[in-house]
């Protein structure tokens, strides 16, 4: 570990010192040693604070979309492989310039589920990651300017554990049951948001839950309000959502919000052939319109 | 405070049959808002329409309902009257109870509860309405034609006559495209040469007229009224202005054996220097770089050059970019005959006497390789027995296409009748599926082919032809008498079918007009609006729709040109007012709303500050593009574009009306 901060602290410095970004969005120890927190780096003599291990769990790319943060131009940000998908999505969506962001890779073998570290858990398991990990293709970041490789070993994996096996078990219930099933959890749901400000790509300046003429979305924490807001959020990330898992992480009654979203992924893959976050030239599967495409309808 | 007026047209019985419009109208009238409800025989007759003015004017009327037919019908009507009386057209509404109730109904009462709800609906929406002004886009008054055959030619002329700046673009060296290829023409056998190269001649020298030959469209964009279009020159390597198509050139070129000519599709060969006939327009020479000995040896060979008197060859020449401004585009870029060797049992390319019908047509010209003596490419003979099979690759699903190519029946008998004019005594064999010769004097010329001049029809497709003696075997079916056919041929001819242009589906894209998938272009509307394109401004003739003999082309040639001159006769283009705008507050500059806009009417729109700082880039709708198709609005995830006539207050508001 100490190797890769050594390194990744030596591209900060020269990323700053060089004036090549303006401020750099990091991992730093907070004050309790399994818990990592974000650090926003501007001056060449602070870099010994960035750090990186195993319970770098945020995805920082959320910083990006912020207007305090955005107002510093060029920007250098450290990105674990799935963090670093929704920075692809970002400039594919014109969100970030490519030329206003240096991506600092991380190599990445995994991090460990908040709920085990704050009990004590350090080690780097196939049951202490979380299901994110345990499908996880971009161990190392797809796009980076920096790379900083781990010098860890990757952790087995021997099948005990199905990742999201939730979503093959309510594919097999019958529609009320399912509806049952999700209504119960949103039933939960208190509205406070937090899953949107968690999102690294829920970046509108006015949510659609805030247009209020006309008011699409009930606001009152009630079981249909609840329905629609979690419903949209999911449609609106449908073909976007790049899987970091920051939702239910920052969800405060635990709906489990992966499932929806990793269910959607899986279900565009399998009908468009398109996975969000790999190409930042790609055209966006709900953004795709093509005289190519023989279908009556739009000739 | 909203007042709304109701009307609930019978249409005779066509709604009265099934709706009980008596108390559509009186539910009508308890909707808050509603001022008066009433039920009327025929609303769109001149008395309903009287009745909807006089509403209007004497209770003072901020919006209306019509529950009548489909708004396709008659909501201009309704909105002429409506403006008449100094209402806003756009608060007129209409609930469909016709099409949408009762032509789709039979239960009476469940139909009327139905025609109520859609009822509320639109009042519970007029009342959201507001007033929308039409959008007007200027017009640059000049044209642009693609493509140099008889339509695209025919456009130009009725255009340029018309008082109108055009410009017509050809890709090859000269105007004339298939047409000129031709021999005499079905069903009149006037020569096509003789009444096409006057049209020709008048295009290239029509004041209203730039043309430019062997020159592509290289980039289009804008929008009707406004399109800005880049025309690539090729290369000619002749100064054109100095040029007095006297031929010493082309008569010297060395590279007369190697080059086969286009014109008489692969029957001779031309020069590398060459004009592609002899009645080219414009007469002025070409240079093929491809074969040309200066271009493929260093600049050694330079025999043109010296034997021009007026030295207007300059092999420097580069390819050129016109940019030009044009109000409106026709497509007329023609069709292209499918490849032969597809079917392998014909023996094309394999035996020299099996060609194609555009082949037999230069074997029977004037201006051919043979001077309009029939001769057999192997061995110069004049042939005595001739078998013509139709349908090659037309109405073919299975190895061609599925349509039918529409001339290649008439050009048969055509050919079978020119045939026996010509070689006297010889004999005609035409294997077809079926004769199609539908237009005026068609299925007359057809039967003379056969009772005059003897041609045999054999119903059926032929199965192999092979090589024997110097005569092409030709085996098939006759259907209708059940039998085998073995005919010793001299000559076989096939009637290859029709596809639309190499690259016609390219232009679409450049055009952004849509194709069938085929890669014909494709109408706005197949039968009321056949000369208009996708896109409004782009107007499509000949054959770049889909197979048509020459008057069709003529016919849509002329369609396309009084199109433009009647959009040409205003000074500004109307657009309707119902297209979609954003609030620029909330937009983020996503572009999901440009990625799905069909019509390309979405680009990005810097907002900046005093200073000139970007503060934000957003979506920005362009008024003459926009159709209002409503994709944007669906693709918004802020809601920040709503559509005006559409807007999301109304369609919520439609939509809680019938909340119980």
């Amino acid at each position: 570990m100490e190797k890769m901060n050594d390194k990744l602290q030596n591209i900060a410095k020269k990323l700053l010192e060089n004036k090549e970004v303006n401020l750099i969005i990091g991992f730093t120890k907070g004050s309790n040693p399994l818990r990592m927190r974000s650090v926003f780096i501007t001056e060449p003599n602070d870099v010994s604070k960035l750090s990186f291990n195993a319970h770098c769990v945020q995805d920082l790319a959320v910083f990006l979309k912020k207007p305090e943060v955005k107002k510093f131009g060029k920007i250098g940000i450290v990105v674990k492989g799935c963090d670093e998908k929704a920075v692809n999505t970002l400039i594919q969506e014109y969100q970030l310039s490519r030329d206003n962001i240096k991506i600092i890779g991380v190599e990445c073998r995994g991090v460990v589920k908040q709920n085990l570290a704050d009990k004590g858990e350090d080690a780097v398991k196939q049951s202490t990651v979380y299901d994110k990990c345990l499908v996880c293709e971009v161990h190392t970041p797809l796009l980076y300017d920096e790379l900083v490789e781990s010098d860890e070993p990757a952790f087995e994996i021997n099948g005990d554990i199905k990742p999201y096996a939730k979503i093959e078990e309510l594919d097999a219930m019958s529609v009320e049951d399912r509806n049952m099933f999700w209504q119960k959890e949103f039933e939960k749901c208190i509205k406070c948001y937090a899953c949107r400000q968690a999102c690294p790509l829920c970046y509108c300046t006015r949510c659609i839950v805030e247009k209020n003429t006309p008011q699409w979305i009930e606001t009152n924490i009630e079981e249909t309000g609840n329905a629609q807001w979690n419903m949209i959020r999911a449609y609106h990330l449908s073909g976007r959502c790049i899987g970091c898992g920051e939702c239910e992480r920052a969800c405060p009654v635990n709906i489990p919000l992966m499932l929806v979203n990793e269910k959607m992924a899986r279900d565009v893959f399998e009908k468009f052939g398109y996975k969000s976050g790999i190409d930042i030239n790609a055209k966006p599967v709900f953004g795709t319109f093509d005289a190519n495409d023989f279908n009556e309808f739009i000739k | 405070m909203a007042r709304i007026g109701v009307f609930v047209c019978w249409c005779g019985s066509n709604i009265a049959g099934t709706v009980d419009v008596k108390k559509v109208a009186e539910e009508a009238a308890k909707i808050p808002g509603v001022v008066e409800a009433v039920d009327y025989k025929y609303m769109c007759s001149d008395p309903g329409q009287n009745t909807l003015r006089k509403m209007i004017k004497e209770k003072n009327l901020t919006g209306v309902v019509l529950a009548a037919c489909s708004p396709h019908m008659h909501e201009n009507t309704f909105r002429k009257a409506a403006v008449k009386e100094g209402l806003n057209p756009y608060f007129i509404e209409i609930a469909n109870i016709r099409e949408q109730v009762s032509w789709v109904h039979e239960d009476k009462e469940k139909a009327t509860g139905k025609a109520i709800d859609l009822l509320k609906m639109m009042v519970e929406k007029v009342k959201k309405n507001k007033p929308i002004e039409d959008v007007r886009v200027p017009l640059t008054k000049k044209a642009l034609v693609i493509g140099g055959g008889i339509s695209g030619i025919q456009a130009a002329l009725d255009i340029a006559n018309g008082g109108v700046e055009v410009i017509l673009v050809e890709k090859e060296p000269s105007i004339g495209g298939k047409m000129i290829q031709l021999d005499e023409t079905f069903p009149t056998l006037d020569c096509s040469s003789c009444i096409m190269t006057p049209k020709m001649v008048e295009v290239y020298q029509h004041p209203n007229i730039k043309l430019y030959t062997y020159s592509e469209l290289e980039e289009v964009s804008g929008y009707i009224g406004n399109f800005n279009v880049k025309i690539k020159k090729k290369a000619r390597s002749i100064v054109e202005k100095d040029c007095t198509g006297c031929g010493d050139c082309w008569n010297i070129c060395p590279m007369h054996k190697n080059v086969k000519s286009e014109f008489n599709v692969n029957l001779s060969e031309r020069t590398a220097i060459y004009v592609p006939f002899p009645q080219a327009v414009p007469l002025i020479p070409v240079i093929d770089r491809s074969v040309c000995l200066h271009f493929k040896k260093g600049g050694k060979c330079q025999k043109c050059y010296d034997a021009c008197g007026p030295k207007c060859i300059n092999f420097d020449l580069q390819d050129e970019i016109i940019e030009e401004k044009v109000g409106a585009i026709v497509a007329a870029t023609g069709y292209d005959l499918m490849e032969n060797s597809l079917y392998g049992e014909y023996g094309y390319g394999k035996f020299k006497d099996v060609i194609s019908g555009l082949q037999f047509e230069r074997l029977l010209s004037a201006s051919g390789p043979t001077e309009g003596v029939v001769k057999r490419p192997s061995d110069g003979k004049t042939p005595e027995t001739i078998v013509f099979i139709q349908c090659v690759g037309s109405r073919d699903p299975e190895k061609g296409v599925p349509y039918c190519s529409k001339v290649c029946c008439m050009y048969t008998a055509k050919h079978a009748k020119l045939f026996a004019h010509k070689v006297h005594g010889s004999q005609s064999y035409v294997f077809y599926i079926d004769i199609r010769a539908t237009s005026k004097g068609y299925e007359e010329f057809v039967r003379g082919t056969m009772e005059n001049e003897g041609a045999i029809y054999l119903r059926g497709r032929v199965s192999k032809i092979y090589e024997d003696n110097g005569k092409l075997i030709v085996k098939g079916a006759d259907t209708l008498s059940g039998n085998q056919v073995e005919i010793a041929a001299d000559m076989v001819v096939l009637a290859t079918g029709v596809i639309p242009k190499k690259g016609s589906d390219k232009m679409a894209q450049m055009l952004g007009i849509s194709y069938d998938k085929y890669g014909f272009y494709t109408e706005s509307h197949p039968k009321l609006r056949p000369a208009e394109s996708s896109t409004a401004g782009i107007y499509l003739a000949g054959m770049a729709q889909g197979p048509r003999d020459i008057p069709e082309s003529v016919v849509s040639g002329s369609a396309a040109a009084s199109k433009i001159l009647g959009l040409f006769s205003k000074s500004e283009y109307e657009v309707e007012g119902t297209i979609a705008s954003v609030n620029k507050t909330t937009c983020v500059g996503c572009f999901y709303c440009k990625r799905v806009c069909a019509y390309s009417a979405i680009s990005k729109e810097e907002i900046k500050d005093r200073n000139g700082n970007v503060l934000k880039v957003v979506a920005n709708v362009n008024s003459g593009l926009c159709a209002g198709c409503g994709a944007c609005v669906n693709a918004c995830f802020s809601k920040s574009i709503d559509l005006k006539g559409y807007l999301d207050e109304q369609i919520f508001a439609e939509i809680k009306s019938l909340a119980v």
